[in-house]
């Protein structure tokens, strides 16, 4: 009784720090990883780095029997895209994959696989010339059932 | 005590302990030696500008963003409603479903405010909710900054030697007014830096690439900005989390001014607030003129937010 009238307090004062630090400890080692963006995820790391949103991307290719394009990522997208962006793992990856394939069919465009390479910039340190240096490449082979015939 | 069993002396002190819980004012701290509660003006002052700050930045999707307006609404209109843990536990609830909503796109500023909801939330169900948050709050404030300093300078390759500023001034719009009034570039100069840092495909290389424009009061800008912002935020964390002899009005004074010189520029008001709204939860009841700055700084990063000062005073000076 004594210790839970003890622990009640202690916990109403630092049970949001802990959940702070449980949750930046998850997001340092998603960062260190798994390439999780630092100014995402709950870690702190806004304002540290120059990978960033704005210098993070995803190419798109559509390939498919006489086809391979690269194509642009839809408005409608874009959430999905930066999430996979920000965190390219494979089921991030491959929502955005399955939604540019449903898109592209829906508009009658044969695609058979979606090829997506994020990328994140990189700067030199005396000259400040910025290049992308891809981190991640993914291959989704759209199911043979809805793929078109 | 004769008839009375254990179980009933415990239900009765149950009931005293809620009754208390609910009935007496938060923010009230009792004083053994006086014997009267004294009331902490400054745990009312921080909850309504939390309210606010949730009002002036409206967030998460559309089964989040019209609840958590309400809820906000209602605290500030009901007194009674400031005062109920529950409206603050559904409130820190509703951020985290807005977190996990697009995760993991939301920004750190948001997760604060979700463990600051929640620090709320169980201050006001403690029974000594004053001290109870003004805790939580230094904890909060010192591990965000702490992680933040960690990632200055343990994890980012860019920052310390100063790229991510010299970068950012150039490339990121929000900063260019500050870039060319502070770091003295001309439009045409901020044209042929964002030339010259312009990204290229991996492996390319252009046969004669632009040089960078980088005037000397340039890189002093970013490299103060970088360093300025490493000590303010270093000193921050030290000061919310040692339990130093060094006088409480310190740990205020850098916070404060943390907030006045960061978000003139950093384009963040919400984080801004939510510093400041978990400072002013740490003021004493008789510090009332730090309050007052809390609050005075609170409106300051309001208008820094609104008004594009750096822009307005560059065409001052060009004229």
């Amino acid at each position: 009784m004594e210790r839970a009238v003890l622990t009640l307090p202690l916990m109403a004062r630092y049970l949001p720090a802990a959940l702070l630090a449980a949750v930046a400890v998850v997001q340092i080692a998603l960062a260190t990883t798994l390439q999780l963006s630092a100014w995402k995820g709950g870690g702190f790391g806004m304002f540290s780095t120059l990978d960033h949103g704005g210098f993070r991307g995803v190419d798109v290719v559509v390939d498919a029997p006489d086809r391979s394009e690269h194509v642009e990522i839809a408005a409608s997208l874009q959430v999905d895209a930066a999430r996979a962006v920000a965190l390219p793992v494979d089921w991030l990856l491959r929502n955005l994959a399955a939604g540019i394939a449903a898109r592209e069919q829906r508009n009658d465009r044969p695609v058979s696989r979606v090829t997506l390479s994020v990328w994140r910039a990189d700067f030199d340190r005396a000259t400040l010339r910025g290049s992308e240096r891809p981190i991640r490449t993914f291959i989704y082979d759209v199911p043979r059932e809805s793929a078109p015939r | 005590m004769e008839g009375v069993s254990l179980r009933d002396a415990v239900a009765w002190t149950s009931a005293v302990a809620e009754r208390s819980d609910t009935d007496a004012p938060a923010g009230v701290e009792e004083r053994e030696t006086v014997g009267r509660p004294v009331a902490n003006p400054h745990f009312d002052a921080a909850l309504r500008l939390t309210a606010i700050a949730l009002l002036l930045r409206p967030m998460g999707p559309w089964f989040v963003r019209p609840v958590i307006l309400a809820a906000a609404v209602v605290v500030l209109i009901f007194p009674a409603a400031l005062r109920k843990w529950q409206v603050w536990g559904a409130l820190a609830l509703l951020t985290a479903i807005r977190i996990a909503n697009d995760w993991p796109l939301a920004d750190n500023h948001i997760y604060l405010l979700g463990y600051w909801l929640l620090a709320v939330s169980l201050a006001l169900r403690s029974q000594d909710a004053s001290s109870t948050l003004a805790d939580a709050s230094r904890a909060l404030i010192g591990l965000a900054f702490a992680f933040a300093v960690v990632w200055k300078v343990a994890l980012s390759p860019d920052f310390i030697d100063g790229r991510f500023f010299r970068v950012t001034l150039v490339t990121d719009p929000r900063f260019a007014a500050a870039a060319r009034m502070i770091g003295g570039l001309s439009s045409d100069d901020l044209r042929a830096a964002r030339e010259a840092v312009a990204l290229l495909p991996h492996g390319a290389e252009l046969l004669d690439p632009p040089a960078m424009v980088e005037p000397a009061r340039l890189r002093l800008f970013a490299m103060a900005s970088t360093w300025g912002v490493l000590l303010l935020e270093t000193l921050v964390a030290g000061l919310m989390l040692s339990r130093t002899r060094l006088p409480g009005v310190l740990r205020h004074l850098v916070l404060l001014s943390f907030c006045a010189v960061t978000y003139a520029f950093a384009p963040v008001a919400g984080f801004g607030w939510l510093l400041l709204v978990m400072g002013l939860a740490q003021v004493e009841a008789r510090q009332v003129w730090l309050a007052r700055l809390y609050q005075l700084t609170f409106l300051v990063v309001l208008f820094y937010d609104e008004v594009p000062w750096a822009q307005l005073m560059l065409d001052v000076v060009q004229r």
